[in-house]
């Protein structure tokens, strides 16, 4: 609540770089918080979530200059359009088993980042497309706050209703689950349409901050690798895991890691490494074992 | 006038390449009985198990179930119309609490799900550990919160895959009573099971597989003495 209230008003009183950071925190936990709903609660790895970024992305920009929408709507529809895309994706590949699931998710992602690449009259190919000038920072920020805001919502709400027990069986055991009458298939999907609207829209809101997209902007394998990170690191299944995973993580890199450029990936990796290896469970994951906390932390 | 049965498996077959794991296996149960379904190693109990639950699609053969056709429906279908299991090995949802993993099913309100989740734990004397991660449940513990599971959409078909294996004497005993209730709640029961004490003990009738034929059917007793079933264990 606090934290909201300072967010609201930060504006008002911030320096121009602490709004464009703190946008990016948003971005970054809408992210993770998406991922988290589909592979921190169904076990559904997805290595290619950033296609649903960059869907959102190419269609707000290409709504906005070739069709004259307003940012708010276009990124809206960014939202749709990768939903339809989840739809489209999850209908085949969600009945393959988990490590074939994240292949096929790595694939999207190539295939779409040649897609747009390919269609150059509407896309503009390789040199990308620009946005109208528009002085439109601190809107986006209350937008991309709001969004966050909703992921984070919308996961405590899944993981304290029966729907996200059951999306929580399947990744606890698939097998049992469809014993126990539960339709995996069906619960994959809607948890896959949920994890996509959120990184449609903040691709969206983020074409319309920087103003100019290339698919090489926005379908970066990074970017998934960096929402699976904060997520672990964080504590994946819980609803404010992922919140503390993209805070930490993208503080840690603004203040730190930007003075040490080389070492900056390096570092990454080594985090990976080490949550992998040590805390799997992630932050709050061990907190709430240790503690027998709810998983609503 | 002889009620229909519950469960009819009519001429199913089913194999695997070349190998044919259950060939033309035909059974009829009826309402409010035990049976056991017995065979040595490899006589294709489980996949049998796998046609009727639709973990696996019958190559050939009809199984229904209370009038319906079941076979090709998948898992969850027919766990909806009224079969419940238990595994060979236990599988419970771990990082669920024991209360939980009752609670998952799809049917009626939060209210009712949860007050039948807790009058089923009270049933096995697991209350008290109702927000208990089930892993980190006693093997016995996490068989019976299994067991509960199962009864939790209240099916009129249960399946047990070797309830008795590796359960000590009081729970053995424990499990057996609340099948024998369950079927003096006219629930339909059919067991796989290697104990024979178990199964003489419990089953009015004994169907035996060998190499996925069905090579005989009857009470226990007679079971035991039929030349064939004999052969299957102990070769001629």
């Amino acid at each position: 609540m606090v934290a909201g209230a300072a967010a609201a008003v930060y504006p008002l009183v911030g320096t121009g770089y602490g709004v464009r950071a703190l946008l990016q925190m948003f971005m970054w936990i809408a992210l993770a918080g998406s991922w988290n709903l589909i592979s921190g609660l169904t076990g559904y790895v997805s290595f290619g979530h950033v296609a649903f970024f960059g869907a959102g992305a190419y269609t707000t920009a290409i709504l906005v200059t070739d069709a004259g929408w307003p940012w708010l709507p276009g990124a809206l529809a960014g939202g749709v359009a990768a939903c339809l895309l989840a739809l489209l994706i999850g209908y085949p590949c969600l009945r393959l088993k988990g490590p074939y699931f994240a292949i096929a998710m790595l694939g999207l992602n190539e295939v779409l980042r040649a897609l747009v690449s390919y269609f150059e009259g509407l896309t503009g190919g390789g040199s990308g497309l620009s946005l109208p000038t528009l002085q439109a920072t601190e809107r986006v920020y209350y937008v991309m706050g709001a969004t966050a805001a909703a992921v984070t919502l919308v996961t405590y709400l899944i993981v304290t209703s029966r729907f996200g027990l059951r999306l929580m069986t399947i990744r606890e055991d698939e097998v049992a689950a469809e014993a126990m009458g539960i339709d995996t298939f069906r619960h994959k999907l809607y948890a896959f349409l949920l994890s996509a609207a959120g990184p449609g829209i903040v691709g969206g809101l983020a074409a319309r901050d920087q103003g100019y997209i290339e698919p090489i902007s926005v379908f970066p394998l990074v970017t998934t690798i960096t929402m699976i990170v904060m997520v672990l690191f964080g504590g994946k299944g819980t609803v404010w895991g992922p919140v503390l995973g993209a805070i930490v993580l993208f503080v840690a890199q603004e203040l730190v890691w930007a003075r040490f450029p080389y070492y900056h990936q390096l570092l990454f990796g080594a985090i990976i490494v080490a949550v992998v290896l040590l805390m799997p469970r992630g932050v709050l994951g061990v907190l709430q074992q240790k503690y027998r906390l709810p998983r609503t932390i | 006038m002889k009620a229909p049965p519950v469960l009819t498996v009519e001429g199913v077959r089913k194999s695997f390449g070349g190998v044919v794991a259950v060939n033309a296996v035909s059974l009829a149960l009826e309402r409010g009985r035990i049976y056991g379904l017995i065979g040595p190693n490899g006589s294709g109990k489980t996949t049998l198990f796998n046609c009727i639950t639709g973990v696996e699609r019958p190559d050939a053969g009809r199984i229904v179930l209370n009038g319906e056709h079941i076979d090709g429906m998948p898992p969850y279908r027919i766990a909806q119309r009224g079969v419940g299991r238990t595994f060979q090995v236990i599988r419970v949802f771990p990082e669920l609490t024991a209360l939980e993993n009752l609670l998952v099913v799809t049917r009626g309100s939060a209210a009712a799900a949860e007050a039948r989740a807790l009058e089923l734990l009270r049933f096995v004397k697991l209350e008290r550990l109702r927000g208990e991660y089930a892993g980190n449940l006693s093997y016995g513990q996490q068989k019976l919160v299994e067991f509960v599971r199962m009864l939790m959409r209240d099916p009129s078909l249960v399946l047990l895959d070797e309830p008795a294996a590796g359960v000590n004497r009081t729970l053995l005993n424990d499990l057996l009573d609340a099948v024998k209730d369950l079927r003096d709640h006219g629930k339909t029961i059919l067991l796989v099971e290697h104990d024979m004490k178990v199964v003489m003990g419990l089953c009015e009738t004994v169907f035996v597989l060998d190499h996925g034929e069905k090579i005989a059917e009857g009470p226990p007793g007679l079971i035991q003495s039929d030349e064939r079933v004999i052969e299957a264990y102990f070769g001629r």
